[in-house]
């Protein structure tokens, strides 16, 4: 049983981990709370409903194919939209929430109101001591540690990754060392649509996939973010996979609302005593 | 324009249901006149900086609140109005404080967060709230013995809510309340410098605008008569959002003027249900970018703060 | 004379870096205190230690003998602690006399609870009054933002004295200003001691107005005081004159 818990946890804490950084990302960088960030991710699951439930590609292109499209209407969302209200945070906010409506209006005008599954592309389980570990879920978890190493070495050791960093810690440093803000603001927000994209596709087969499949996503990433540290991206992967050890436990011992308040909880508990979260960086 | 006109104007178009006597109209003007309190309300927190997304939580809480302290402790009416309001409140200056502790964008999920979980727990808490299939046959309003039956009496009671939360409220944009808020708004740090206190304005405010809230979801219970949890989650605070965008954040006629033109869309949408939050998301788009204040803007109102 | 402003063994430190340490000053009612050093020596982490914005890592700050260390910003304002900002800062897009009108109301009325019990009380200072000390009278009607850098500079000034404080913290009241702008706010310092008798802190980076004003002047070089004296003392100061070496500074 307890390994059941721990193995159901870490594997959904490594999805969490994905849907967590890019919002770490645009929430660090241009702070921004990106109300759509759950609708990006919606984008990502219906673009594998698309390519690999009703066009039959395969799996793994589909999966590229839905964080690509994301990452499409993402930076065409920020040009447009976003890059003129940049200057004062609520604005921008609010309109992230018109986009976040917009999509979700525009998926269920397209796709209809109920929630359509897909056939698994990975059956079966394999034993991991006393726990019983499904394939699929397997498979988005290994995905998902490629993605979060490339994420960190796209961070750490390319240019762009370092000027990102820069962006986040301190705007007008960052300017006065020739880093234009309006390019990196397009790439952290590409990016992280991008990987809102590509967590909703790698999931697409194992959640029902509806339009509003996103709503919770936000939340949980939120919690995560919180929790980990805002612009730390250990600390996303540490958060993610304490939340969710911590959910699975509480989810099989009460119910999953039981495990969301839980969270809740804890959000309050780091504001309060730890605001930095575990392992991030003072915000001025 | 002088906004005396505009307000003068509203209440003129206040006695229109009565002249009408239609009951469709009475059913449109009541919801009127509950969401006005809502989105002016919000909008005290607007002014400050801050972008509450538990406004509807907290009309949630102020519902279930008074309908169930009626209807399962035979408390009188007015008391479990008052009551719901007061419950409302009291949880905001519990959590306020820490809600408001860092900047303003961790307020704003922070109450998304919140207003997710008391959904969450309405739903969930069956025995309590009758989850999804709703908390059926609160009472009808009674105040000294006179109980409220028609729709007319309800639109009536609206009416007096709407009255004095709006002039309460405006009499603070007005006062140097008002003006305080602004220098928090425009530039905390000089505020807080010549002793100001941020802080406690703060949670000042987010505590009266759920009071607010909580009268207004206590109205609104008695009403229908039914309360499901879907009424008091993110469609709600949209339409409040796009009823201050739209009407113009900078005074609270704009949110009133949102509200008197978004409550009978939906009536009016009937048939394209659907699109009805698309045309709220490319609106909201719209104004945002180029009406950014709102009708107030275009009607070009004198706002609160243009004094010397 | 009873010490206005008590520093005791203040130190501040950012992660590994020690901004400030062991800095001990004692400043007396009505007095000019300079604080100087060269750049990065950590005056202005000192001076937002003393001004509530950071909590010290140690030591103690005491405002008329009461202990105020770890005081947030406002609560040292109320106290009757003014501050003045390097930069511009005020409600930009209001007049110069809604400004220092408002000033006054934050001051008295500061929070939920004073607004209504302090809503009778005489006003703490009147804004004409203010205005014609620090000189801006003729520009009440204008905006604030439309002032020039100098003149929005007094207007910062003239703020900070709506509250009516017995010590005011200026950071770099100087920056940014020409000669002849300098000449303004030095007079206008030296008159709020005279004709005011406000205790007044200044981090500078200007020497000669430094000089020229200041009763007392605290050196710091890496986040330690290296020196502690009037300013003839400091000018002939050997480690004061160490310090400063390899940087343009005339002591004249």
């Amino acid at each position: 049983m307890l390994s059941q818990i721990i193995v159901n946890g870490l594997l959904a804490g490594l999805v969490y981990t994905i849907m967590a950084l890019g919002f770490t990302l645009v929430f660090g960088i241009m702070r921004v709370v990106n109300f759509a960030h759950g609708e990006f991710y919606m984008a990502g699951a219906m673009a594998v409903l698309l390519f690999y439930g009703h066009l039959g590609w395969p799996f793994f292109a589909a999966v590229a194919a839905g964080g690509v499209v994301s990452a499409l209407i993402g930076l065409v969302v920020e040009r447009a939209l976003l890059r003129p209200l940049l200057k004062e945070e609520m604005p921008g906010m609010i309109m992230t929430l018109a986009v976040a409506i917009t999509m979700q209006s525009a998926a269920l005008l397209i796709v209809g109101p109920s929630e359509q599954g897909i056939p698994r592309p990975f059956g079966g389980t394999w034993m991991l001591l006393d726990a019983r570990v499904p394939w699929d879920r397997t498979v988005v978890a290994l995905c998902a540690l490629v993605i979060i190493t490339a994420f960190y070495g796209f961070l750490k050791f390319t240019p762009v990754g370092l000027a990102m960093q820069a962006v986040a810690q301190d705007r007008e440093t960052a300017s006065l060392m020739g880093i234009e803000s309006k390019r990196i603001y397009v790439v952290a927000f590409g990016l992280s649509c991008l990987l809102a994209g590509l967590a909703g596709a790698l999931m697409a087969p194992i959640y029902p996939i509806g339009p509003y499949m996103g709503e919770i996503v936000i939340i949980k990433a939120f919690v995560i973010v919180i929790l980990g540290g805002l612009g730390s991206v250990p600390g996303a992967m540490l958060g993610g996979l304490l939340i969710g050890l911590c959910e699975s436990a509480v989810a099989t011992m009460f119910n999953p609302t039981a495990a969301l308040i839980a969270s809740f909880g804890i959000v309050l508990g780091i504001i309060i005593f730890r605001p930095t979260g575990l392992m991030g960086r003072a915000v001025r | 324009m002088k906004t005396r006109y505009v307000v003068a104007a509203v209440a003129l178009l206040a006695v229109v249901p009565w002249i009408l006597d239609n009951r469709y109209f009475f059913h449109i003007a009541t919801m009127a006149t509950i969401m006005i309190p809502m989105a002016t309300s919000m909008n005290l927190m607007l002014k400050i900086g801050q972008l509450p997304l538990s406004h509807g939580a907290f009309m949630g809480l102020g519902s279930y609140g008074a309908a169930l302290l009626t209807m399962r402790l035979g408390v009188p009416p007015v008391l479990s109005l008052l009551a719901g309001g007061l419950i409302a409140a009291a949880i905001a200056g519990m959590f306020g404080p820490i809600f408001l502790r860092i900047k303003g964008t961790y307020f704003v999920l922070l109450t998304f967060a919140f207003g997710e979980i008391v959904n969450l727990i309405m739903q969930d808490w069956i025995s309590l709230t009758g989850g999804n299939s709703g908390l059926y046959g609160i009472p009808k309003f009674a105040i000294l013995g006179f109980r409220l039956t028609a729709i007319r009496d309800y639109y009536a009671m609206g009416l007096v809510f709407t009255a004095l939360s709006f002039g309460l409220l405006w009499a603070i944009e007005r006062s140097d309340i008002g003006a305080i808020f602004q220098s928090i708004n425009e530039n905390e740090m000089v505020t807080r410098s010549l002793g100001g206190n941020a802080m406690a304005w703060r949670v000042a405010a987010f505590v009266l605008s759920s009071f607010i809230a909580g009268i207004a979801g206590g109205v609104y219970a008695f009403y229908i008569g039914l309360l499901t949890p879907d009424a008091f989650g993110m469609r709600t605070i949209v339409d409040l959002i796009v009823m201050n965008t739209i009407g113009g954040p900078a005074s609270i006629v704009g949110p009133m003027l949102g509200a008197i033109l978004i409550v009978p869309l939906p009536e009016l949408l009937r048939e394209a249900r659907q699109y009805q939050l698309l045309i709220y998301g490319i609106s909201l788009g719209v104004f945002l970018i180029f009406f950014r204040q709102g009708l107030v803007g275009l009607l070009r109102l004198d706002k609160p703060g243009d004094k010397t | 004379m009873k010490a206005i402003l008590s520093v005791n063994g203040l130190a501040k430190r950012f992660g590994g870096l020690r901004a400030v340490s062991d800095v001990s000053f004692e400043m007396q009612e009505g007095e000019i205190f300079g604080v100087i050093g060269p750049n990065g020596a950590g005056k202005t982490t000192l001076f937002n230690v003393i001004a509530g914005y950071y909590r010290p890592t140690a030591g103690k700050v005491a405002f008329q003998g009461r202990d105020i260390t770890g005081l947030s910003s406002d609560e040292i304002a109320r106290l009757g602690i003014a501050r003045t900002f390097q930069a511009v800062y005020n409600y930009s897009q209001h007049t110069v006399a809604e400004n220092l009108r408002r000033s006054e109301v934050i001051a008295r009325r500061h929070g939920p609870v004073a607004y209504f019990k302090n809503r009778n009380l005489a006003a703490v200072a009147d804004s004409q009054q203010v205005a014609n000390f620090v000189g801006l009278s003729s520009m009440m009607g204008n905006t604030a933002g439309s002032l020039a850098y100098g003149q929005q500079k007094v207007l910062g000034i003239g703020m900070a004295m709506m509250v009516s404080p017995k010590l005011m913290l200026m950071d770099e009241p100087a920056a940014g200003l020409n000669s002849s702008e300098k000449k303004v706010i030095g007079q206008l310092i030296r008159r709020l001691q005279d004709e005011r008798g406000i205790g007044i802190l200044i981090v500078e980076h200007d020497m000669p107005l430094v000089m020229g004003l200041c009763d007392r002047i605290l050196v710091i070089n890496q986040g330690t005081p290296i020196a502690l004296g009037t300013p003839a003392e400091i000018k002939a100061d050997a480690r004061v004159i160490d310090a400063y070496l390899g940087e343009d500074y005339e002591f004249a």
